[in-house]
């Protein structure tokens, strides 16, 4: 089980993965508005997302973990 | 009468002391995925290469004149080449004493670093134990505690402002074997089998709650927060990068790097680069291909992958000239200087003055980050201290403005007390602030007293807008040229050959900072 962490902080746009998609690294995962600019954050491993753990349109901080990955 | 009786003996001793700390300690060091130090060395070196020095010293036990037992020092020095080229080495051997001081000689430890410094070669340290005071238990053996002093490290802290010095964690690392690893201008730790901290796990246990080695020291956290430079996947790994890294530097602040053969042409012109930057300010793009795309093909060499996000560095070639690449990565705070990336620009500039490498900067930099977080991380402070390496340095720099400069991060991407190269981009966009946010603090009192302040704030936007032509600039002289980014590399080629002879062998006017 691995957890990706966003690497930025600023709200959270949306989600661009349900559970159950299958990811690679380099996937996008999920948009952040930062820097008044909207952010990829992209996949660092492969696996499949078991649970999203944000909420869209919340504020988020760099390292809280996004996602959760299983093999 | 011939001295082979006497050469017999020290043949004898070279043998136990080749033993390490023997089969079974060996065993466990395979057995937990290292190498030996002797394999180490030799996988770094040209073969055949590897000159020792203090091959028998140890400690060692007599019956009468007799010799009975021998422990090798746990330290292994000596010389030898890389490329080629002489390198300093010193390996810690954990298979004697797991490292630790207690079985270290430390006039030898200290050998390989003054070869280094006076014979003017880089050195590289594999570190793979505690280094420093060792055990509580040697308050028994000695009878009386001593107030801590660090013989040597002065020669240590010289060397950084003199030769290329790399530290490799090779395993888990405490205390001055830490202080070893992290006072280099390389340094990198293999993922999993190596650690480092101040104090390990039992240590900090006693102070709070029980923690694992990688959870306390892991390239997990120490990769990612700035401890070393890289994490590898193996020490084949750890030594190719070392390598590598040592290909692009003179072998000592007394040499110039030089140039080596390139077959790529400089005149290369990258279609893609022409549309790469997207129009809308608020999408992202990659600033990696841009950087392979401009440098001698194959030859970025990036360090510090996984922290300082916001900024890439690295050393590359043009036309066969080393240089120093700093680029804005917009996938991390959209390219702004936090506070781990301006410590990483910091020590890029340092290191590019120290060893006689031009800078090339690819900026896209809307200024520092802004934000609570950026504000509690004291950003500000690391911020200036990079200024200050940027305005202190004397290598020649080249600025491609690739799009945003915005603020006192973005006037920083280049010194501002003498001549630097500058190009931008037609995507080039700067001033003060970024119109976005820019004008709700500009105009906040006639917004407020608008009827429609939407309506007003698109208008005033247009008026903006109108007069952030970069050819308004260049009327101007506020940007010196705008260029076809497809002939970027060119450009920087002709910045190179002309840097290369404005560089000055010798110690640099800023001592480089750890």
């Amino acid at each position: 089980m691995k957890r990706l962490l966003s690497p930025v902080s600023g709200i959270l746009r949306t989600y661009l993965v349900d559970v159950g998609a299958h990811v690679t690294p380099d996937t996008e995962i999920a948009l952040v508005e930062s820097m008044k600019m909207e952010i990829p954050v992209l996949a660092e491993s492969s696996g499949r997302v078991t649970a999203l753990l944000a909420d869209p349109s919340s504020m988020i901080e760099e390292g809280q973990p996004l996602l959760e990955l299983g093999v | 009468m011939s001295w082979d009786k006497e050469l017999d003996e020290v043949a004898r001793r070279r043998e136990l002391a080749f033993r390490m700390g023997g089969a079974d300690k060996v065993a466990r060091q395979h057995a937990s995925g290292k190498l030996t130090v002797r394999e180490r060395i030799e996988a770094l070196l040209d073969p055949g290469s590897f000159r020792e020095t203090g091959t028998i010293a140890g400690s060692a036990r007599y019956d009468g004149t007799e010799l009975v037992d021998f422990m090798p020092a746990n330290q292994i020095a000596g010389h030898g080449t890389i490329d080629a080229r002489p390198v300093a080495v010193v390996g810690d051997d954990f298979t004697v004493r797991g490292g630790a001081a207690d079985a270290s000689i430390y006039e030898k430890l200290l050998y390989p670093e003054r070869l280094a410094h006076d014979l003017r070669m880089p050195i590289v340290r594999l570190v793979d134990g505690t280094g420093g005071g060792g055990s509580v238990r040697t308050l028994e053996s000695k009878g009386f505690t001593y107030v801590p002093a660090l013989p040597g490290w002065h020669v240590l802290d010289a060397n950084l402002t003199r030769v290329p010095v790399i530290g490799l964690a090779l395993g888990s690392v405490a205390g001055l074997g830490a202080a070893r690893v992290a006072a280099s201008h390389y340094s990198l730790m293999v993922r999993e089998t190596a650690q480092i901290f101040a104090a390990g796990p039992p240590v900090v246990a006693h102070a709070g709650r029980p923690v694992t080695k990688e959870e306390l020291g892991g390239s997990q956290l120490h990769a990612r927060n700035g401890t070393v430079d890289d994490e590898v996947e193996s020490e084949q790994d750890a030594f190719a990068r070392t390598r590598r890294f040592l290909s692009y530097l003179p072998r000592s602040v007394h040499e110039l790097p030089g140039r080596h053969p390139s077959d790529d042409d400089p005149r290369r012109r990258e279609e893609m680069l022409l549309s790469i930057v997207p129009h809308d300010e608020r999408k992202v793009y990659a600033m990696r291909p841009i950087v392979e795309a401009i440098v001698d093909r194959g030859s970025f060499f990036e360090i510090g992958r996984l922290w300082g996000r916001s900024v890439i560095g690295g050393l590359a070639r043009f036309n066969g000239i080393s240089c120093a690449v700093l680029a804005s990565d917009p996938y991390h705070y959209g390219g702004a200087w936090t506070r781990t990336s301006s410590e990483k620009l910091t020590r890029l500039v340092d290191l590019a003055d120290t060893f006689h490498l031009p800078i090339v900067h690819l900026v896209d930099v809307p200024g520092f980050q802004i934000g609570v977080d950026a504000e509690r991380a004291a950003t500000i402070r690391a911020g200036v201290r990079a200024m200050s390496a940027i305005e202190r340095s004397t290598v020649p720099w080249c600025t491609i403005l690739v799009r945003k400069c915005f603020g006192v991060a973005g006037a920083a991407s280049r010194p501002a007390g003498r001549l630097s190269m500058r190009y931008a981009w037609p995507s080039g966009s700067w001033g003060s602030l970024p119109i976005a946010g820019g004008l709700e603090a500009a105009y906040r009192a006639e917004l407020a007293a608008a009827p429609n302040p939407q309506a007003l704030r698109a208008q005033i936007e247009a008026r903006l807008r109108a007069v952030t032509s970069p050819l308004r600039s260049a009327e101007k002289f506020s940007i010196e040229e705008i260029i076809d980014p497809r002939d970027t590399r060119r450009l920087v080629c002709e910045f190179a050959d002309l840097a290369l002879h404005a560089l000055t062998p010798g110690p640099s006017a800023q001592p480089y900072r750890p």
